[in-house]
């Protein structure tokens, strides 16, 4: 191999690239290097007509003081901390179940794949609709079961369990599809030898199925992780962050700053912030793999 | 046997009950009336199903007109992501790169990083450039954010292609970029098509950058749309049910044409990838 042939494959790589790096760059690089610019920036509210001038990190410093931040950023930790582990069971038992052989296919891969493509909004709008007091089809199955009406959506914990069901129900679908792929690919021989040896099922399970499966759940838990730190959509749809402000998410919070009171550097201080919230979610994943 | 027979449809039922039971319930919620609606107990089945929804959620908002936005969203955005992400994945997987590790971490560094955080720095350079409230503002973005995910899962795929088909294609006079688009493209449709369903779903889920960049009625897309028809304090929930049922048709069209492929692509990637 010449080195003149070298030269054109590295031309032609590079060639093959520019257009994804031009468009990162404009719609990824350039926003992020100005979220930092504009995040130590703010209106001085002694002179407004000077626009936003240089204030370093006091935007941060009055995140640190600002009870509001660190209530949403709790929150957020919370819906983290339920629903990565809920969709992911409830994800696992999907998989599970859908793996066994059916004859008609239709509906069980139907049943996996409407949750996913089913946009979250919409998702968030019809559990606040089986939640809702009166008519909600919830209350209705509890009235059943002997159980008093439950007011959902107006007691903070109540709107945080049906946030979650909510977010569990839509997010465990796709978890599924990434745990049935992992699934099909473990080889029917290892359960056969484990039969031979006279391995219960749950047996089997622990030992041969969730060890197999683990490059998938990996992955499932990362993609959920990133999603959930960003978690916006069904709560907004369901409670609007409320009774009060005690659903509410950092990224709820970031959005009402930045477009409901146009603070544009507070805003942008707490999206860097943000940031280092998902960084430090994911990098307990990714520690992992460099280990591993 | 038997009992084997009644686990296997018991699963099946549990998966598609799971999947279904909220677009059954806004169906049959959709023929309500409001006053069968406020009813105690609440009814399952319509009493006296009417249209009269679905005539309302026509008239009430122009949800055709938010389709339309959407579907031209979501396709132009996917045609971008695919093409692009398709010459990236090429390179990155056929070519011998100097930082190839390096590009591929960069990809990922990418899609970690959260959508809010891009929103407002977008929102002012859209307003700069003049493309609030045109389709750019919304297929630009969308194509981004899907482009890490999209690149990764056709570069599994392309690297199972032999080199060999590639090079005779090149002795018989085609172009590298040529044998790009007649030779590995069609051998890893597959692929392709998987990355071409994830960007689709993806910008026709989209809310957040749909609500800051489209404020005018006529350029909303479904997602946002739909939101637009619950009153100030009341929710119409047979209207909304039935502007629903409306917005999600061509999304069920789409993964019920393509279950299987949807399905095997998914699975086929995910294991890769």
């Amino acid at each position: 191999m010449t080195s003149g042939k070298d030269l054109s494959e590295r031309a032609l790589g590079a060639l093959l690239l520019a257009p994804a790096a031009a468009l990162l760059l404009v719609i990824v690089v350039y926003p992020i290097a100005t979220l930092f610019w504009n995040s130590l920036h703010a209106v001085d509210n002694a002179n407004p007509a000077a626009g936003e001038t240089f204030v370093a990190f006091a935007n941060y410093a009055r995140a640190f003081d600002d009870e509001r931040f660190w209530r949403s950023t709790w929150n957020t930790v919370l819906y983290v901390v339920v629903t990565v582990p809920g969709a992911l069971v409830v994800g696992l038992a999907l998989a599970l179940l859908a793996n066994l052989p059916f004859r008609i296919k239709w509906p069980v891969r139907l049943g996996l794949l409407l949750p996913w493509a089913l946009p979250l909004v919409f998702a968030g709008l019809i559990f606040r609709w089986f939640f809702e007091y009166r008519t909600g089809v919830v209350n209705d199955w509890l009235g059943r079961l002997g159980v008093e009406p439950l007011q959902w959506l107006s007691s903070p914990t109540l709107a945080f369990i049906a946030i979650s069901i909510a977010i569990v129900w839509k997010a465990s679908s796709f978890m599924a599809l990434i745990l049935l792929a992992g699934l099909q690919t473990i080889p029917r021989s290892l359960y056969e030898a484990a039969e031979v040896d006279g391995a219960t099922r749950w047996q089997q399970f622990w030992e041969i199925t969730l060890p197999m499966l683990a490059p998938s759940i990996f992955v499932a838990l990362i993609f959920r992780t990133i999603t959930a730190v960003q978690t916006f959509d069904i709560p907004f749809a369901m409670t609007g962050g409320g009774p009060g402000d005690s659903t509410e998410t950092l990224a709820m919070y970031i959005y009402k700053t930045t477009l409901d009171f146009l603070d544009f550097g507070y805003g942008s201080a707490l999206a860097a912030l943000m940031f280092l919230l998902s960084l430090i979610a994911t990098s307990a994943y990714l520690r992992h793999t460099n280990r591993a | 046997m038997p009992r084997r027979n009644i686990v296997v449809w018991f699963a099946a039922l549990v998966v598609a009950v799971n999947g279904f039971f909220p677009a059954v319930w806004i169906l049959l919620t959709s023929f309500k009336t409001e006053t069968e609606l406020i009813q105690s107990p609440i009814t399952y089945w319509p009493h006296a199903p009417t249209l009269a929804n679905y005539d309302a959620a026509f008239t009430a908002q122009p949800i055709l007109r938010f389709m339309l936005n959407s579907l031209v969203v979501a396709s132009l955005s996917t045609a971008l992501c695919v093409l692009v992400g398709a010459l990236a994945a090429y390179a990155l997987t056929r070519l011998r790169l100097a930082h190839r590790n390096l590009i591929m971490s960069l990809l990922l560094a990418v899609a970690m990083f959260p959508l809010i955080s891009l929103m407002v720095p977008l929102f002012k350079l859209m307003r700069e450039l003049g493309l609030l409230n045109t389709y750019l503002a919304l297929i630009l973005p969308y194509a981004v954010l899907s482009l890490p995910v999209c690149t990764l899962v056709m570069a599994s795929f392309f690297q199972d292609i032999p080199a060999d088909l590639e090079a005779a294609a090149m002795v018989d006079g085609c172009s590298r970029v040529g044998a790009l688009f007649r030779v590995v493209m069609p051998l890893a449709a597959p692929g392709v098509f998987t990355a071409a369903i994830l960007a689709f779903v993806n910008a026709w889920d989209e809310f957040l950058l749909a609500l800051t960049m489209m404020n005018r009625v006529n350029m909303r897309t479904l997602s946002v749309g739909i939101t637009l028809y619950q009153g100030e304090f009341a929710f119409p929930w047979p209207l909304i049910s039935a502007a629903l049922i409306i917005a999600i048709v061509p999304i069920c069209i789409l993964i019920a044409v393509f279950q299987e492929r949807v399905v095997g692509g998914l699975t086929q990637g995910g294991v890769k990838g």
